[in-house]
C-alpha cells in the first residue's frame, strides 16, 4: 500500500508547498521573536526600540496568521484528499487559492518589513491586531484582504470535494477528518465575515483616502468578532491531529469517534459569539453584553474539556494495548522516543495550563488584573505558540514522510527539538504570567519605566526577565533546529515505505453517532442565529453612538517619528519648569529622546 | 462492537517480531529501526496486547483529569480572591 | 450515543466547574460590587476635546464631600494629567476617572492594581476606585499607540488630606 504522495501526487504537491511557506515564515518570525525576548528584556539590542513595533507586528502576522494557517491549509488537503480517498476537484483551483494565499501573505510581509527602512515610504507597524485610527500602507490592509479570500477559495474547494464524495456515497457517514475540516471552515466563513467587513469597507478606503475618518469602535469589535473564532481556527488543526493521529502515533484508537464529532459542531456554534470577552475593559459597549460574551465564553471551555478526556483516554489505551499499568504508572508505556508522539503529549500538557490562564482571561471582572498585561502574550505562548505550533511541528515529522516519499533526517534530533520547544516555553510563559501580575504591559520596547519600578513579592523583575529572555533562546534554536531536520528531509532519497500511515477505527466508532451531527446545513443556521443574537444590539450600539463612520482620521504609522520627538520634548518641558525634583528626570528625558529618534 | 473494527485487528504487531502485520505496509525500514525499536510513527508496533472497547475503562485518565480539575480549583480561587479581590484599587463602579 | 460512565462523570464536573466560574464572577458583580467600563460614559469628539466643559480643562473636580471625578485625556504619548503632573487626589475617597483619547487607542492601567481601561477615541470610559492610604502610584500606557508608546507614562499621586488644597483642584 503506497503512501500519501504515491496516490495524491498532485495533491502532495501543494500540501509541500503550503507547509514550505508555513516553515518559511516560522523562520522569520522565530527570529522576529527572540530578538524582542532579548531586547525587552534589554540582555541584547541590536535594534531600535522604534523598530521593535515593526518586528513585533512582523512576529505577530507571520506566526499567527501566516504560519498556522499556511499550516492548516496544507493539512485540511491532506485530510480532504485522504478521508476522503479520492483527489481534490480541480487541481487548478487548488493552485489558485495557495496563490492568492501566498500572494496576499507575501504583500503584507512586505509592507510591514519596508518600516525598517526609513527610505521606503510604505509602513505598517500597527500590530497584527491593527486597531484604527492606527493607520497602515494600504498594501497591508489589500494584502490581508487576499489572504483572507484565499482561504475561503480552500474552503470552497474542500466543499466540492464533499459533494463530489456525497454524489458516490450518499449514505455513508462523513469520515472524521473531513468533517473536522467541514466544520472548522464553517466556523470561518461565518467569523471572518466580520475582519472582511472591516478591512474591505472601512479600513481598504481609508487608507486610500477615499473616505475621512472611521469608527475605532466599530473596526476594532468587527475585528474581535473575528479575532477569537480565529483562535479556534488555529486550534482546530491541531485538535484534527490529537484526535485522529496522536491515539495511533501512542499505539491505541480513538476512544470515541461521535463525541469527536460533538466537540467540533460546539465550535462551530460557540465560536463566534464570544469576541467581545477581548473587549471587556472597552468603553461604549454596555456590561451586560460583556456578561452575555462571558457566559457564551465559559460554555466554550465544554469542547475543549471533553478533548482533555477523549484524547487523553486514546493515548492511555495505546499505553495500556503497550503493556502500561497502573493509575499512573502507564504514561511510562508510550512511545517517548517519538518526536511526533512526545511533541503532540507536551503540546497538550501546555494547553491544560494555558487553558487555565484563559479561563481568568475569560472571566469578566478578573480581567481587570491582567488586561493588557504582559500574562495575555503569557497566554497565547502557551496556547497558539505551544499547543498549536508545538502540535504542528510535531505532525510534521509523521505528515513529511507521506507528502515527500521521504523518511525523516533524524528522529532523535526531532526529539530533541520537541523536548527544546516545551522547556523553553515553560520559563518563557511562565515568567510572562508572573510578570503580567505585576502589571507589566505586552506590546512595549522596553523593560523600565521613569516614573515607577514593578514590584514584587516573589523573585525579581530581574529574574523574570532573565526567564523570559532564556526562554526565547531556546524556543529560537528550537525553531532552528526543526527547520535543518525538515530542510534535510527533503533532501532526503525516496524510500518505499518512509513512515506508518495506517490511522486505526475509533474503538466506539462514527455508526454511533446521531445522524443529526452529520448535518452541516442545521449547524450552520444555528450558529449564524447565535452571532446574531450575540452582536445585533452591540454593534447597533456602537453605530448609533458614534455613527457608522465615526469621527477619528488617520494616524499613519509610517510619518510617527514626528510624535515621539514632540512627546519627547515635552516630557523635557515638564521636567524643566517642574519642582526643583531632581536632574536626572530631565537626563533621563534627554537620553530616552536619543534613544527613541536614534 | 462494530464490525470494522474487528478488521483492524489484523494491524496488531507483537513487539519481537518488529514486521509487517495484517495488511499494513511494513512497520518500518529494517535499518532505520535504532536500539530501541522506535521509529517515528511505530507505537503500534510495541503493542503486546489488543483491548477492545467493551475492555477498556480508561481509570488513568479519569485520575489524571481528576488532578488536573483539582489544580484548576484551587488556583482559580487564589487567583480570584486574593491576587484579584485581594488587590488595590479595585473598580466599583 | 453511547458515552462511557467515566466520561459522563468528566462532562458533570466540567459542566461544575463553568458554573462555578460564571457564579465567581457573578459573584464579584453582585457580592463585591465590581462593574465593569461601559458605556455609561457617553462620547464626545476627539478632534475638540478643548471645547468640552471637562476635558477642555482636564483635571481632578470635586463633586461632592470625599467624591472626585477625574478627567484624563490619552494622547500620544502621554497623560493629561499624568505624564507632565502627577493626577492628584486626596487620600480616603471616593473617585471616578474618566478617560479619552485625543488620537489613537490607548491604554490607561494604574501599575499593579486593578484599575485598567481602554482609551478609545469617542468614547468615555468611567471607572469609580475607591482611595485609602496616600501613596504614589505609576500610571501607563498598555495599548500600543505608536512608535514612542513605550515612553507613554505617568503617575499618580494620593494625597493626604492634611495636604490636599484646593490648588489641587480645576473646580
Amino acid at each position: 500500500m503506497a503512501t500519501f504522495v504515491d496516490r495524491f501526487p498532485e495533491e502532495a504537491k501543494v500540501v509541500q508547498a503550503s507547509f514550505a511557506v508555513a516553515f518559511i515564515a516560522l523562520g522569520i518570525g522565530a527570529l522576529f521573536g527572540v530578538v524582542q525576548a532579548l531586547h525587552r528584556t534589554d540582555f541584547l539590542r541590536i535594534i531600535d526600540s522604534v523598530d521593535y513595533y515593526t518586528l513585533l507586528t512582523a512576529h505577530g502576522v507571520l506566526l499567527a496568521l501566516v504560519f498556522t494557517i499556511f499550516f492548516l491549509v496544507g493539512l485540511f488537503t491532506w485530510a480532504v484528499a485522504r478521508s476522503f480517498d479520492r483527489p481534490l476537484p480541480d487541481i487548478r483551483l487548488t493552485w489558485a487559492w495557495f496563490g492568492l494565499m501566498t500572494t496576499g501573505a507575501t504583500l503584507a510581509a512586505v509592507a510591514i518589513l519596508a518600516g525598517l527602512f526609513p527610505e521606503i515610504p510604505m509602513s505598517a507597524d500597527v500590530l497584527y491586531t491593527f486597531y484604527a485610527p492606527l493607520q497602515a500602507h494600504p498594501i497591508f490592509y489589500i494584502g490581508l484582504a487576499m489572504f483572507i479570500i484565499g482561504t475561503w477559495m480552500a474552503g470552497a474547494d474542500w466543499f466540492l470535494a464533499y459533494r463530489e464524495w456525497r454524489g458516490e456515497n450518499p449514505d455513508d457517514r462523513i469520515p472524521l477528518q473531513a468533517f473536522m475540516v467541514l466544520t472548522t471552515m464553517i466556523m470561518w466563513f461565518v467569523s471572518t465575515i466580520g475582519v472582511a467587513v472591516s478591512v474591505v469597507f472601512f479600513l481598504i478606503p481609508w487608507s486610500l483616502g477615499l473616505i475621512e475618518t472611521v469608527n475605532p469602535l466599530l473596526t476594532r469589535t468587527l475585528f474581535w468578532y473575528f479575532g477569537h473564532p480565529v483562535v479556534y481556527f488555529w486550534l482546530m488543526p491541531a485538535y484534527l491531529l490529537w484526535y485522529t493521529v496522536l491515539p495511533k502515533l501512542a499505539g491505541g484508537r480513538l476512544f470515541s469517534d461521535p463525541l469527536a464529532r460533538v466537540v467540533f459542531v460546539l465550535f462551530v456554534l460557540l465560536s463566534t459569539p464570544v469576541g467581545i470577552h477581548h473587549q471587556y475593559l472597552d468603553p461604549g459597549i454596555a456590561e451586560g453584553f460583556k456578561f452575555i460574551a462571558m457566559t457564551n465564553t465559559m460554555f466554550l471551555l465544554l469542547p475543549s474539556l471533553l478533548t482533555a478526556f477523549t484524547v487523553v483516554a486514546s493515548v492511555e489505551h495505546g499505553a495500556r494495548q503497550r503493556g502500561g499499568e497502573g493509575y499512573l504508572r502507564w504514561l511510562g508505556a508510550l512511545p517517548w522516543r517519538d518526536p511526533a508522539f512526545t511533541g503532540m503529549a507536551l503540546a497538550g500538557l501546555m494547553f491544560a495550563a494555558g487553558g487555565f490562564s484563559g479561563m481568568i482571561n475569560a472571566g469578566m471582572n478578573i480581567n481587570y488584573l491582567i488586561h493588557n498585561t504582559l500574562w495575555v502574550p503569557g497566554h497565547f505562548h502557551m496556547t497558539v505558540g505551544t499547543a498549536v505550533a508545538l502540535t504542528m511541528m510535531a505532525g510534521t515529522y509523521w505528515l513529511l514522510p507521506q507528502l515527500t516519499g521521504k523518511t525523516v533526517y533524524s528522529r532523535p534530533i526531532g526529539l530533541l527539538q520537541v523536548v527544546l520547544w516545551f522547556v523553553g516555553m515553560v520559563f518563557m510563559s511562565n515568567a510572562m504570567h508572573r510578570g503580567g501580575l505585576l502589571g507589566i504591559p505586552r506590546r512595549t520596547a522596553e523593560p523600565q519605566y521613569q516614573n515607577f519600578d514593578f514590584a514584587t513579592a516573589v523573585g525579581s523583575v530581574g529574574e523574570i526577565q532573565a526567564q523570559i529572555a532564556l526562554g526565547g533562546v531556546l524556543l529560537f534554536l528550537s525553531v532552528v533546529i526543526f527547520l535543518f531536520n525538515v530542510a534535510a528531509t527533503w533532501a532526503q532519497d525516496r524510500v518505499d515505505t518512509p513512515v506508518d500511515d495506517r490511522i486505526p477505527e475509533p474503538l466506539s466508532s462514527s455508526s454511533g453517532a446521531p445522524l443529526v451531527l452529520d448535518n452541516l446545513a442545521l449547524w450552520t443556521a444555528i450558529a449564524v442565529v447565535l452571532v446574531v443574537l450575540a452582536y445585533t444590539l452591540p454593534l447597533a450600539s456602537i453605530v448609533t453612538d458614534g455613527g457608522l463612520l465615526g469621527n477619528s482620521p488617520a494616524f499613519p504609522v509610517s510619518i510617527s517619528v514626528q510624535p515621539v520627538v514632540d512627546a519627547a520634548l515635552s516630557t523635557l518641558e515638564s521636567a524643566a519648569p517642574g519642582v526643583p525634583i531632581d536632574v536626572h528626570s530631565t537626563d533621563a528625558a534627554v537620553d530616552r529622546l536619543t534613544e527613541v529618534i536614534r | 462492537m462494530p464490525a470494522d473494527a474487528e478488521t483492524d485487528t489484523g494491524d496488531v504487531v507483537s513487539s519481537s517480531s518488529g514486521g509487517p502485520g495484517g495488511d499494513g505496509p511494513p512497520v518500518a525500514d529494517r535499518d532505520s529501526v535504532d536500539d530501541d525499536g522506535y521509529v517515528i510513527g511505530s507505537g503500534r508496533s510495541g503493542i503486546v496486547r489488543r483491548i477492545d472497547h467493551d475492555d477498556f475503562d480508561p481509570v488513568g485518565t479519569l485520575v489524571l483529569i481528576a488532578i488536573y480539575m483539582a489544580i484548576v480549583g484551587v488556583m482559580w480561587v487564589f487567583m480570584y480572591f486574593v491576587e484579584f479581590l485581594g488587590g488595590d484599587l479595585t473598580v466599583i463602579g | 450515543m453511547e458515552i462511557h460512565k467515566y466520561e459522563k462523570v468528566w462532562l458533570a464536573g466540567a459542566l461544575l466547574l463553568i458554573v462555578g466560574l460564571i457564579a465567581t464572577v457573578s459573584y464579584g458583580a453582585v457580592g463585591a460590587g465590581i462593574e465593569m467600563v461601559g458605556d455609561e460614559g457617553g462620547q464626545v469628539d476627539p478632534a475638540s476635546l478643548d471645547e468640552h466643559p471637562k476635558f477642555g480643562e482636564p483635571g481632578t473636580y470635586q463633586t461632592g464631600e470625599d467624591e472626585y471625578d477625574v478627567y484624563v485625556i490619552a494622547q500620544q504619548f502621554s497623560f493629561e494629567p499624568g505624564t507632565s503632573e502627577p493626577i492628584r487626589v486626596p487620600a480616603d475617597s471616593t473617585v471616578t476617572l474618566h478617560v479619552t483619547s485625543a488620537d489613537v487607542i490607548h491604554g490607561f492601567e494604574v501599575v499593579g492594581t486593578n484599575a485598567n481601561t481602554m482609551a478609545v477615541p469617542g468614547q468615555v470610559a468611567t471607572i469609580t476606585i475607591e482611595v485609602d492610604e496616600p501613596g504614589e502610584y505609576g500610571l501607563l500606557c498598555n495599548e500600543y499607540c505608536g512608535s514612542a508608546h513605550h515612553a507613554m507614562e505617568g503617575s499618580l499621586e494620593v494625597v493626604p488630606q492634611s495636604e490636599w488644597n484646593e490648588s489641587m483642584v480645576v473646580n
